[in-house]
């Protein structure tokens, strides 16, 4: 009963169309994240920190504030963690397409997602912390934005864990997907959470006084281009592992041949 | 003579209440028979207690304790619970029971509502004898605030969302090699937003303070809404899970 099954299987594909896009797709995220780098140093305006006794000389020019340079981690910090968001609700899409279809295409899917995912999440948890240390003076605290997030990468972590720890590959695809689907629950609440409490010290910036504009731009440069590089690594790492597993059907096909 | 017999094995199909009703009783009694659960629970339970009287043998000033109590609570139900959830599958598995349950024709998630019920009793069970001794052993020096009695409350949200949860998982991670730890690992993240919100509420009604009401409601608006939500998705998501 297991040959058949193993044989109706069919043999995972060699490749797909958007392969084709990867190298410019990669190549523009690199060039547009880049852009954004320089233009966050150079075009963005810098932001009015605390104040200063009346004027003061700061580099050559006369100011009332002191100017807010740790400010500028800003423009990678937002857009990394929204495109890890976008990355777990890639993950969750995938993992119902699959409980609905059974389909282990879709299981690889949702669990390169979850890697991208993991991986911009941890580059969120560094920018913050770096934040943290410069404009709060502490490496963590638990301020219940940060805590969340915390909570977000562990989530991410255990879902790595428990896909390990599971041999039959049906079985772990089955429980990849309901753990993907309840770690994308979580972000909502993560958010509502980060709403609701009032004592979060993290600054919300479109609710006070919204961004200036050469800020909005330099914001989206930078959200577009790590998008790019995030859909480049996921096909890159899709096509990788899509292959693997080819070369696995194959070789089955050919011993039981 | 087939007609007859047709008729004769006609059987009546149980309705939905009582397959719940009888996969519940079934848990049970077995828990009954064996006081496995609730033994188990209850033991680590005061060993956790122990361990806080170690840990905060130089925290005796009342003040202290009674703002630290809400957390400590927390912390001693959900690592109680941990065990207690470990255990919950250890049963179905050692003996077969899960894939004679999985063949009978019945939807798959009563099987999950029945589990979460009874491991909701068990909780519920082990908090009413937990919670009145760690009261005795650390807060008899604590003024008794006139809100105290609010504490059931994020008590209660706190256990469904503990035992939803948490029969997910444990059908999960009774599969997987290393489960115990694998339990944990799963457990603490997915109930963090709830152990805030009740941990928040719990310390609020104990200290009860004149603005009480503002750390209280809210917290508990959103361990409801967790809850719910929470209940829902592993609800619809349980007949994947226990069928894979």
């Amino acid at each position: 009963m297991a040959d058949s099954q193993k044989k109706k299987r069919p043999v995972p594909e060699a490749g797909q169309w958007p392969d084709k896009l990867l190298v410019p797709v990669l190549v523009a995220g690199v060039v547009l994240t880049t852009v954004g780098f320089l233009m966050a140093f150079l075009y963005a305006a810098p932001v009015d920190g605390a104040e200063v006794n009346g004027f003061q000389l700061i580099g050559s020019k006369l100011v009332t504030h002191r100017q807010l340079l740790s400010q500028k981690i800003f423009y990678f910090h937002m857009p990394v963690a929204i495109v890890s968001f976008v990355m777990l609700i890639a993950a969750a899409y995938y993992a119902i397409r699959f409980l609905a279809s059974k389909n282990q295409r879709y299981d690889t899917c949702s669990r390169v997602a979850m890697e991208i995912s993991l991986l911009f999440v941890i580059g969120t948890m560094i920018t913050g912390d770096l934040w943290t240390r410069f404009e709060w003076g502490v490496w963590w605290t638990w301020d219940p934005r940060l805590t969340t997030y915390l909570i977000l990468m562990l989530i991410v972590i255990a879902y790595f864990v428990m896909r390990n720890s599971v041999d039959d590959p049906e079985r772990r695809a089955t429980y990849g997907a309901v753990i993907s689907i309840i770690a994308f629950i979580d972000v909502p609440i993560c958010m509502m959470v980060t709403r609701l409490i009032p004592t979060s010290i993290h600054p919300v910036v479109v609710r006070q006084n919204g961004m200036a504009p050469d800020m909005t731009i330099t914001v989206m440069v930078c959200l577009v281009g790590m998008l790019c590089v995030a859909y480049g690594l996921y096909r890159l790492r899709f096509r990788t592992v899509r292959i693997e597993e080819r070369v696995e059907a194959l070789k089955e096909q050919l011993e039981e041949e | 003579m087939a007609q007859q017999n047709r008729q004769r094995l006609a059987l009546k199909h149980p309705s939905t209440f009582a397959q719940y009703r009888t996969l519940l009783s079934k848990d049970l009694r077995q828990e009954f028979r064996t006081k496995e659960m609730v033994t188990s629970m209850g033991i680590f339970a005061v060993l956790v207690i122990i361990v806080y009287g170690a840990a905060l043998a130089l925290t005796a000033q009342s003040i202290d304790i009674a703002s630290m109590s809400g957390g400590l609570i927390w912390a001693l139900i959900v690592f109680t619970s941990l065990t207690g959830l470990n255990r919950s599958f250890s049963h179905e598995k050692e003996q077969g029971c899960l894939e004679g349950i999985l063949l009978v024709p019945l939807d798959r998630s009563v099987i999950y509502l029945a589990k979460a019920t009874s491991n909701f009793i068990f909780l519920a069970l082990v908090e009413v004898i937990a919670v009145p001794l760690f009261m005795f052993f650390f807060m008899t020096t604590v003024p008794f605030a006139p809100t105290f009695g609010m504490i059931v409350w994020p008590l209660l949200l706190g256990t469904i969302g503990m035992a939803g949860v948490g029969t997910m998982l444990a059908t999960i991670t009774a599969n997987t090699r290393s489960r115990d730890v694998l339990l944990a690992v799963l457990f603490i993240p997915l109930i963090y937003p709830l152990l805030y919100a009740c941990v928040t509420a719990t310390t609020a009604a104990i200290l009860g303070s004149a603005q009480w009401m503002d750390l209280y409601t809210m917290p508990l608006v959103m361990a409801a809404g967790y809850d719910v939500i929470m209940l829902l998705a592993c609800w619809v998501l349980y007949g994947f899970a226990v069928s894979a």
